[in-house]
């Protein structure tokens, strides 16, 4: 019916049923109204965006986690040895009563 | 068994002077009898041992044997890739592998330390003490290469309040340092060199601040260096280290934070610095004499990780 329309010029069939018409181009017109178009785009930037951001941040956690690995990790373990060294040393001192200085 | 935690280094970042103790009770300084100040060139000795632990890539073994009290023999196995230097951004690496024999001799009056490469280099050091004030030092490196081999000859003169020191080496190379203690905490030195060969000569400045909790230092030279450094002594395990440095001639800036925890078992040295590169150096005691080093250095932006692990026997 479009192309008739096209073809013909402005015709009467098109007039006759109009209801008909109107829906498509409603849902012409909305597919093609600047609302639409904006939000469409809107969600591309929005997608493009979150892209970047996921990137980005998983990037930086990566290199904070390798940080944190390399400079943390290792301090963690040996403060929690010391600690556990003098511990054992408290431990054995009060057991014996005497300075476990000379042990090991 | 809290006094063999130091691992290697760690007795020489106690502080030296004592006496000040004494002048802050009095609340009078006595200018005329002020602390020797640390040689000019070890001015940033606490922050560097710090910031600057001897990073390595791969495997090594070191191994010293005390034939008597004086004398010890050392044996150094090391494998892993080397660096060359290269025109491009990207860093060239070669496997290599070497192995080190040295020969010291200890004595108070006298130190002897060589130490010759399976690769030809052969690496010389004199330390001789001439009378109780004057000190000479010499160093020699001599490679298979044409115009590697250098040499070197220091003379030391330690003052009641002052060091100076004389620097002979060859290419024509002269310089003088001097420096002195202005307070019983804050010392300032200047220096003045001419490399003959280079046709280049240069002056620098350079002044120490430092009290039983913190070091602070700071020195300029004609070559465009300027460099910050700053350690607290948070207790006596616990140190925290930064630095800045800026070149004025090829506008580099870097600054760097570090911490270094001297254990009893262990000693563990981290620092982060502005150009994203992140390093960890380990040394764990696992037996008397025996030490396991574990070294780490990430280089986020150039995507450059290096990891090494070395086994230290005796000494």
């Amino acid at each position: 019916m479009a192309s008739q329309s096209r073809k013909g010029g402005i015709s009467l069939p098109e007039r006759r049923n109009p209801k008909k018409d109107e829906s498509k181009s409603i849902i012409l017109r909305i597919s093609q109204s600047e609302i639409v178009a904006r939000g469409k785009q809107a969600a591309t930037d929005a997608a493009f965006v979150t892209k970047k951001l996921l990137k980005s941040t998983s990037k930086a956690a990566w290199i904070a986690g390798t940080t944190f690995l390399i400079l943390v990790v290792p301090l963690i373990i040996e403060m929690d040895r010391e600690q556990q060294m003098n511990d054992l040393e408290l431990q054995q001192a009060s057991l014996l009563g005497t300075p476990s200085s000379s042990q090991k | 068994m809290a006094a063999l935690a130091p691992p290697t280094t760690a007795t020489a970042i106690l502080p030296e002077p004592a006496i000040p103790e004494k002048t802050k009770a009095d609340e009078k300084v006595d200018y005329f009898n002020l602390p020797c100040p640390i040689p000019y060139e070890e001015i940033h000795r606490e922050a560097l041992m710090s910031l600057k632990p001897e990073l390595f890539e791969g495997m090594r073994f070191d191994f010293t044997k005390g034939l008597n009290q004086k004398f010890s023999l050392s044996h150094s196995v090391f494998m892993g890739p080397t660096e060359v230097p290269s025109q491009s951004a990207e860093t060239i690496k070669i496997p290599t592998a070497h192995y080190e024999f040295g020969a010291n001799f200890i004595d108070p009056k006298l130190m002897l330390f060589g130490r010759i490469l399976t690769d030809g280099r052969l690496n010389a050091r004199v330390k001789c003490d001439l009378t109780d004030n004057l000190i000479l030092k010499a160093n020699a490196q001599l490679t298979n290469e044409p115009h590697m081999s250098h040499g070197m000859l220091n003379f030391d003169y330690k003052g009641s309040d002052f060091r100076t020191q004389f620097q002979l080496g060859n290419g024509a190379l002269f310089g003088a340092s001097y420096i002195q203690s202005v307070t019983p905490h804050f010392s300032m030195g200047g220096e003045v060199f001419w490399a003959g060969q280079h046709r280049k000569s240069g002056i620098g400045y350079a002044a120490r601040f430092n009290t039983d909790k913190m070091v602070a230092t700071g020195q300029v030279a004609s070559t465009g260096m300027v460099a910050l450094s700053y350690v607290q002594k948070i207790s006596e395990k616990v140190s925290l280290a930064s630095d800045f440095m800026y070149n004025y001639m090829s506008r580099d800036v870097t600054a760097s934070f570090g911490y270094d925890y001297i254990l009893r078992q262990c000693r563990l040295r981290g620092k982060i610095d502005s150009n994203g590169c992140v390093a960890a150096f380990l040394e764990e005691r696992l037996n008397m004499g025996l030490n396991f080093i574990l070294s780490a250095e990430l280089d986020h932006r150039k995507k450059d990780y290096k990891f090494g692990f070395g086994l230290t026997v005796g000494e």
